[in-house]
């Protein structure tokens, strides 16, 4: 503005059409510097409003759990024509397709779908351990340990005895046959009568136990007369990372429980795979627990269309995984010990020195529209699906760059 | 003893042209409409956070039933278990019911074997009531209490089942619930199939559990849903009972798809409730005067009716019930002289009469078949 008037000035005072030419040029010029200012001021608000709204709304990227994973097209549109019967009162054709392919698939003679990973292995443990007295070896970092709220005792009776999980999910052998009672001491001692493990291991990152791992406690088990039962929540994960079929992978087992509605994608539910004796007593369980369900063919040719469709993907999620995995290690201030990255869980440190918290660090990041989940303190969990793209995950790592070490406008810069 | 092939049995593996299944209101298959629906629901992880869908669903049925919060669950046997369970959560409690309700026959004992509380059976009339001064006996005096389990809930069956689904009225639901202030306990009701009984008595549903603490309702029978109850109770009951049913396992994730169906089920199929009834009084009335059957036509309330074969008629329940699934019509063996039908809103009228006709066909071969 201060140009124009300037150059008004020098141009009024000589020709006077060409100074109001001029005049009027510079004005304009003028003009449309100022608005490139605005509009640049203006670009700048549009994109941080449009970054906000996308922190609000937009886009979401679910990193809680495998256990979001809303249904597909195809799953929504088998559930609606799914043929139906009541599965307490006689079989639901649906249900019997599935649990039939279900025993198939795991190499055993019977199958039966429960309403959740938590009920499966809580028939399970209490069918193998239905006598008063009984006790069960597990992991003391095991989902059923740590995130059943006690059910196997508090519900079942059962008396839980763990033994120590190592940072690969496995327990050592000779703790486990240590933990075994001696019938000997029975006066005093419960009854030992299952060993569970866990594959994947959640806690330990999502670890595979090895197919050999597997067999020699399946070896340890039969030489003292117990069963076997393995915690098969992402069994498949196992199953595609280590390269081995799910049914030789659980071989060894007397029972598996195995969920469809985490990376396989069905909107609920699990299986229940073992021997017919133990399937019809596990039936019996069941219904006495609640989870006799009716016309339960629709959720059930959800976990079909799961089936066929996703387990295929599983080894992409696990690519993922290790993409995500490797860039947050890079990032100052996180560290990821990627070589335990062996499926699609991560566990992320939050490094001694830096200036957030886990908890902080998930509350900055759902922001963004990306949700964790807050282990402890300085630990936060993130797990893969097949609806997280792998645009989805520059994007985390971005957000990520941003809320550990970026400049915030927050902090006034 | 249950004959347990006989009921157990999927109706379409029966090669019959026509199918009219009367064993329970619980076959009741999803409409298009409960289909469209279930394709359509929105959904989320129930567990981590709330399902869109369950949420409404539930708001809907606490507000029906006037109470504060209500919770969505697999089966009306969970939706008994976690509602005994919590209002017994202290070891050594003792719970009053009926010597012939459906959570002491029918749901494997599981709240004494899975729940650890002691059933105090007391006699169920035929009218599925339990006489006032019996319930009060029944409960324990604390000053016995090192000998005696604690008494802290009673529990009804509205419709009562085993008496033929006959309703318990408003003012004798009021009765038993004094009884229950008076000494400090809960009442619960498992009102599997309350919507019946509010049809029949003409009593509005929340002024029908107004008494009870809690209430199990299941959306799976004549409701038509295909799965689950919902429990009712207060906001501190239901959060209690939230945690129960994860621990039992019945922490399912994106349900919406279930409670899609069943918020259809509420929306159509309530109405129809009141035709159902008409049928089963229809029905009840046609088959007493078959010669050889009789029904308790006064008992028929709701849309259940007990069949007895009269003494003498020289055919027994096991064989009426084959000569009918022949003819593709099933019902349910209660005992050797027993049967049990029961309708929904997926039997029309000329099922019925269909039915009529076969029982009536059944009745005159099987008697001539025995030498007449």
């Amino acid at each position: 503005m201060q140009f124009s008037i300037k150059f008004l000035e020098y141009v009024c005072t000589t020709d006077k059409v060409a100074s109001i030419i001029l005049v009027s040029l510079a004005i304009l010029l003028e003009y449309l510097v100022w608005y490139q200012l605005q509009m640049v001021r203006i670009h700048t608000f549009a994109f941080r409003l449009v970054f906000v709204a996308e922190k609000m709304v937009a886009r979401m990227v679910d990193l809680r759990s495998d256990t979001v994973t809303k249904p597909t097209e195809a799953m929504r549109a088998a559930m609606a024509s799914a043929e139906v019967d009541d599965d307490v009162l006689g079989r639901d054709p649906s249900c019997f397709l599935l649990e039939s392919e279900m025993a198939k698939i795991f190499g055993k003679e019977g199958a039966i779908f429960v309403p959740s990973g938590t009920m499966g292995n809580l028939i399970s443990v209490l069918v193998h351990c239905d006598i008063r007295g009984s006790e069960v070896i597990l992991g003391d970092n095991s989902h059923i340990h740590i995130y059943e709220n006690g059910g196997i005792a508090t519900i079942g009776g059962v008396h839980p005895r763990t033994v120590k999980n190592n940072e690969d999910g496995t327990m050592d052998i000779d703790l486990i046959e240590a933990a075994i009672r001696d019938p000997k001491g029975e006066l005093v001692y419960p009854t030992t009568r299952l060993i569970c493990l866990e594959n994947t291991h959640g806690n330990s990152g999502g670890r595979c136990l090895s197919v050999e791992y597997t067999d020699r406690v399946g070896e340890v088990a039969k030489k003292h007369g117990l069963k076997l039962h393995i915690d098969g929540a992402r069994i498949f994960n196992a199953s595609v990372a280590l390269g081995v079929p799910v049914d030789r992978l659980v071989q060894a087992a007397d029972s598996v429980s195995v969920c469809l509605s985490k990376g396989l994608g069905a909107p609920v539910g699990s299986v229940i795979v073992g021997s017919n004796s133990f399937i019809t007593k596990a039936r019996r369980l069941r219904k006495t627990l609640g989870g006799g369900m009716r016309q339960v063919g629709i959720l059930c040719a959800a976990a079909l269309v799961a089936l066929q469709e996703n387990v295929g993907k599983l080894e992409s999620d696990h690519n993922k995984a290790k993409l995500l995995a490797d860039g947050l290690n890079e990032i100052k201030g996180l560290r990821v010990d990627t070589s335990s990255v062996e499926t699609n869980i991560i566990y992320v440190e939050i490094e001694e020195g830096s200036r957030t918290t886990a908890a902080k660090l998930c509350k900055d990041l759902e922001d963004y529209g990306i949700l964790l989940m807050p282990m402890s303190l300085s630990r936060l969990r993130i797990v893969f699906h097949h609806q997280i793209s792998a645009s989805d995950v520059q994007y985390a790592l971005s957000c990520f760059e941003q809320a550990v070490n970026g400049v915030r406008n927050e902090n006034g810069n | 003893m249950v004959a347990e092939n006989h009921y157990y049995f999927s109706v379409q593996e029966r090669m019959v042209a026509r199918n009219v299944d009367l064993r329970s209101d619980t076959v009741t298959k999803p409409t298009e409409a409960m289909r469209i629906a279930m394709a359509n629901a929105e959904v989320d992880d129930d567990v981590l956070g709330n399902d869109p869908t369950a949420f409404l669903l539930e708001t809907e049925m606490a507000r029906m039933m006037g109470k504060e919060a209500a919770l969505f669950v697999p089966s009306g046997t969970m939706g008994n278990l976690i509602c005994v369970l919590v209002h017994c959560d202290v070891r050594g409690s003792e719970v009053i019911l009926g010597d012939n309700c459906h959570i002491y026959i029918y749901e494997n004992g599981g709240i004494a074997t899975i729940g650890g509380v002691h059933p105090r059976a007391v006699k169920n009339n035929d009218d599925g009531t339990m006489d006032i001064d019996l319930i009060e006996a029944a409960i324990r005096d604390p000053r016995g209490e090192l000998l005696y389990p604690t008494t802290r809930l009673i529990c009804l069956e509205n419709t009562h089942a085993n008496s033929g689904g006959r309703c318990l009225s408003v003012e004798y639901t009021d009765r038993v619930g004094e009884i229950a202030k008076k000494h400090g306990l809960k009442l619960h009701i498992d009102g599997a199939r309350i919507f019946n009984a509010s049809v029949a008595l003409g009593v509005p549903l929340d002024r029908l559990v107004q008494a009870a603490d809690s209430v199990s309702v299941c959306l799976s029978k004549g409701i038509g849903a295909p799965v689950g109850s919902v429990i009712v109770g207060s906001k501190n009951f239901i959060a209690k009972a939230r945690r129960l049913r994860k621990t039992l396992g019945g922490g399912m994730r994106q349900i919406g798809i279930l409670c899609a169906a069943a918020l259809v089920g509420l929306q159509e199929n309530v109405g129809k409730l009141e035709s159902d009834h008409r049928k089963a009084r229809l029905f009840a009335d046609g088959l007493n005067e078959i010669k050889g059957l009789k029904v308790n036509a006064s008992s028929v309330e709701t849309n259940m009716i007990f069949i007895d074969i009269e003494e003498g008629t020289r055919t027994r329940a096991e064989k009426i019930c084959k000569y009918l699934e022949e003819r593709g019509v099933y019902v349910m063996q209660e005992c050797s002289s027993r049967l049990r039908v029961v309708l929904h809103h997926q039997i029309s009228a000329s099922d019925v009469q269909y039915a009529l006709s076969c029982f009536k066909i059944a009745l005159k071969g099987l008697q001539n078949e025995t030498g007449n």
